[in-house]
């Protein structure tokens, strides 16, 4: 009896706290707050609140928001939105005025000066003047991290000669020097000045301002940051007096959250808490949010592309028979087609929205009859038993493997062997340091570091970039690097692009990679209540600007919050 | 022994057993593949910033003196600059534990109160439907890793039936409590400020009810088995046979009985949640200490390895001399071992 009595009392306890934590928990929703429009009002008669007008994205993590720091994909994104630079970058590749309303060139091409905007405000009220753009970019050369490299090389000198003049001397000309200039942003000096820590690293300068400038920003960039917390995501509000003026559907926030999980993507997108993806999801699960209704999923060329790094000086990959032979047996239609889907087929080492990319340049196709001719007249040829080639793949993106596969069974169709081995990105760095532990074939994705050919030559193929993972190739051809400094050095643009185009061909001929594809970037976002440029731009099969970061410019966003109601109100 | 010179004993072979590690973590740390200034830094920072890097690192020392400066360090509770978040690691430690740690004890809790329930549940009911229900779901919570579980509970609670929040510690809007403890339920409490307990517990059920299923599911087992072999035992007939009632024969004798081997596992398994954690914590996006020492094991951030691997180390050894001295409570043949010794 008094079992039974104590099994029912047990069952309905169960089942009354569950009932009691359900209803409590429907009840308890959070008021409309901007992560919980599904709580929002949804009659008719809806007025949108000012968090409604919201951009929520994801990223990969950590974020650094200092402009002396970050150089990553979720950086770029954080900096764009908080930071003004000197110009801004535009969908052809080129750049229009930005903070500089003019800028004059000297006749050695080594002195630069910039005419600035009058009147533009940093988000704590100050002005901006030459003075801030000469402390940024000093502080960014000594601090030498974030974007320092595309400038440490070149930059001799930056001085503000009045409040709106500054004057940048170079070590030597630097012909993309303009198109690189988005990448420096600018901080507020005397705001800076006021949270350095002292003793820091910097001398005078203390810690010149990096511990406050973690979870604060500096900038007069259209956002100032609402909130940072370390790990989980940066909010940003819309700073009113943004010298660029508003559209008024634009977003009055923006939030960059730590999560790249497809089940939790999925999720907060099907809820309306989600309004861009990031570009790291499986793509099983951008078909399944393809079908959430509004929304769609858009793929675009980034400017970065996937290669099969040679080894040059590694037997076998040190022949340059047996490397074409590689690059004509491989499948490159089947990779774009069944891989990476939305991807094109790489023509040379420079992806083709990067301006500067040769677009004659010779491709390689799939032909065993010619990879059969070329490994004939490889001094490996009768020797293959002998050098197996070993390949390593990025433990951190899954479907690499799949290429390394596929890799393996079209060189075994010409009797090589190859050993494939997953490392984590930071054993595969640690391998390119030295000829000896760089593998003969390494799969590797690489970005522009700025929108121009010579970016991506310099650190791909020059001499400089060897014993890192960007250059696994060990090319170091005296030639090469000339040729590289050569056109870098070169102010005009059209014969700079001339002398870009004869690198590409001389190292397309030499093979020392085999170049894969170039990488599609895939985002789903809420089309049915979000105007997004770069997703509307990739509809119609345009170019956004291709530079990290840039496509996620909210500025020019705009969010309609009814239609999200609308969309929400629906079952 | 006394209870006193036990646990003066214990606690002398946990500073050696630390030693010990603070040795090995600091080696392991080291070994990781690649360069950590050059890592943190970036392929194409210039040598130089990396260089600097590597000084203030003590990167540039041989390994002995990196491990006197750090140990030396470690004592004066500087833990170093991690390379990821670019803060002295105790900042990050002090903000991220108290997160895990909440969603930790959640988590025990739940395993607790619904691993003992349920064994006991299933072992007096045993052979019935309820124990076969309580089997199923112990052979299911067993073979089912915790970010499963973590998916699983975030589509059902989240997204088909949305009542829980998804992603973070609490909701935007919401107010945060002063800091005391930095567990946001705790100082809520504390504070008085019952929204924001409410939207703070809300935000932990998930990742802790994820974490629990597992170890739960284990516990109910031994529990059960536990139970269901003492239950042939003499003294249980002997108390039937006094006509003591078998719910109190259950619940006072019994399972106090079979505590001993499920409270030692249990123990463990509440220890291992912390490393379980990191998973559950990215799916949630919640910041906790587990997820933050992943990063750092991916981007061979040394300190930050080192901070995270020394305080799982002690909050290890602590709670197994706490279970050792629950276990010996509840068993009088340890305490009267130790006496005779």
């Amino acid at each position: 009896m008094y079992s039974k009595i104590l099994k029912k009392f047990g069952v309905v306890l169960v089942v009354s706290l569950i009932l009691a934590l359900v209803a409590s928990c429907g009840q308890a929703q959070p008021t409309p707050t901007a992560s919980s429009p599904s709580a929002t009002p949804t009659t008719p008669a809806y007025t949108p609140k000012a968090e409604d007008y919201i951009i929520r994205t994801t990223e990969d993590w950590p974020t650094y928001i200092d402009p002396a720091v970050g150089n990553d994909f979720s950086d770029s994104i954080a900096l764009v939105n908080l930071y003004d630079s000197l110009v801004f970058p535009t969908p052809t590749g080129d750049v229009k005025p930005c903070i500089a309303e003019s800028w004059d060139v000297s006749d050695d091409h080594l002195t630069y000066t910039f005419h600035l905007r009058h009147g533009v405000k940093f988000h704590n009220g100050d002005e901006l003047t030459a003075e801030d753009v000469e402390f940024s970019m000093k502080r960014l050369l000594t601090i030498g991290e974030g974007f320092a490299y595309i400038f440490s090389p070149y930059i001799q000198d930056c001085t503000a000669t009045d409040t709106y003049t500054v004057k940048i001397t170079l070590k030597k000309p630097f012909g993309p020097f303009i198109n690189a200039l988005p990448r420096f942003y600018i901080l507020n000096k005397r705001q800076v000045m006021e949270h350095i820590e002292k003793p820091g690293q910097y001398g005078d300068f203390g810690d010149y301002g990096k511990k406050w400038l973690l979870t604060n920003d500096a900038g007069s960039g259209p956002y100032k940051v609402k909130e940072m917390k370390m790990e989980e995501y940066l909010l940003a509000e819309k700073f009113d007096d943004y010298w660029g003026g508003w559209d008024p559907d634009a977003p009055k926030f923006f939030k960059e959250s730590a999560t790249s999980e497809p089940a939790t993507e999925y999720a907060l997108f099907a809820k309306r808490e989600l309004e861009i993806t990031d570009e790291l999801l499986p793509l099983e699960t951008y078909n399944s949010i393809a079908k959430i209704n509004g929304a769609t999923v858009v793929a675009f060329l980034n400017g970065n592309n996937f290669n099969i790094m040679l080894n040059t000086k590694k037997p076998p990959t040190d022949d340059i028979h047996f490397r074409k032979a590689l690059a004509y047996c491989f499948d490159y239609d089947q990779v774009v087609s069944s891989i990476y889907p939305g991807c094109v087929q790489s023509r040379g080492p420079v992806p083709s929205v990067i301006p500067g990319h040769d677009p004659n340049v010779f491709q390689y196709h799939r032909d065993l009859d010619k990879a059969k001719a070329e490994l004939a007249q490889s001094k490996y040829a009768d020797k293959l038993d002998q050098y197996p080639i070993s390949l390593s793949w990025c433990a951190e993106a899954p479907e690499e493997e799949k290429v390394a596969l596929l890799f393996q069974a079209n060189a075994a169709e010409l009797g090589i062997k190859v050993q494939i081995t997953k490392k984590p990105f930071g054993s595969m760095e640690a391998d390119a340091q030295s000829v000896e532990t760089t593998p003969n074939a390494s799969l590797i994705f690489v970005a522009s570091h700025y929108a121009e050919a010579g970016a991506m030559l310099m650190s791909r193929y020059h001499s400089s970039s060897c014993g890192s993972w960007e250059q696994c190739e060990w090319l170091q051809d005296p030639e090469i690097d000339q040729m590289i400094v050569d056109a870098l050095a070169t102010v005009d643009k059209q014969e700079r692009f001339q002398k870009y185009y004869a690198i590409q061909e001389k190292i397309v001929d030499l093979c020392p990679t085999i170049w894969v594809f170039d990488q599609a970037e895939r985002r789903a976002y809420q089309s049915a209540y979000v105007y997004w440029p770069a997703g509307e731009a990739a509809q119609s099969n345009k170019v956004y600007v291709p530079i990290m970061g840039y496509g996620m410019y909210a500025h020019d966003m705009k969010v309609y919050p009814e239609k999200r109601a609308e969309l929400l109100s629906k079952p | 022994m006394s209870l006193l010179s036990f646990l003066t004993r214990r606690l002398a072979l946990a500073i050696v057993v630390l030693i010990g590690l603070s040795i090995l973590l600091f080696l392991i740390a080291r070994v990781l593949p690649g360069d950590p200034a050059r890592i943190a830094l970036g392929p194409r920072a210039p040598e130089y910033a990396v260089e600097a890097l590597r000084k203030q690192m003590n990167l540039d020392k041989p390994l002995y003196t990196q491990y006197y400066l750090w140990i030396t360090s470690l004592l004066k509770g500087d833990l170093g600059i991690s390379l990821l978040s670019r803060r002295p690691v105790q900042e990050d430690i002090k903000e991220y534990f108290p997160a895990t740690f909440e969603e930790v004890l959640l988590a025990a809790i739940i395993l607790s109160v619904g691993g003992i329930g349920l064994g006991i549940l299933a072992a007096k009911y045993s052979n019935s439907w309820l124990d076969g229900i309580v089997r199923i779901f112990a052979y299911l919570g067993i073979v089912t890793p915790a970010f499963v579980w973590a998916i699983l509970l975030l589509l059902i609670f989240g997204y088909w039936v949305p009542i829980f929040p998804i992603q973070g510690r609490f909701s935007p809007g919401i107010t945060l409590p002063p800091t005391i403890t930095g567990m946001l339920t705790l100082d809520s409490l504390l504070t008085g400020n019952w929204a924001t307990f409410w939207d703070a517990l809300k935000h932990l059920i998930l990742p802790s009810l994820a974490l629990a299923m597992a170890p739960m599911a284990q516990a109910a087992r031994i529990m059960r088995s536990s139970l269901c072999a003492d239950m042939g035992a003499d003294h249980v007939y002997a108390l039937t046979a006094y006509g003591v009632p078998e719910n109190r024969i259950l619940t006072k004798y019994l399972s106090r009985l079979s505590l001993i081997p499920t409270i030692s596992i249990m123990s463990l398994d509440i220890v291992s949640l912390f490393a379980a954690a990191f998973v559950v914590e990215l799916v949630f996006n919640f910041p906790g200490l587990s997820r933050y020492g992943m990063q750092a094991i991916l981007n061979k951030d040394l300190n930050a390895i080192s901070g995270v691997l020394l305080i799982f180390g002690v909050l290890f050894t602590l709670i197994t001399i706490l279970i050792d001295l629950i276990v010996a409570y509840l068993d009088p043949r340890i305490r009267l071992q130790r006496k005779s010794i």
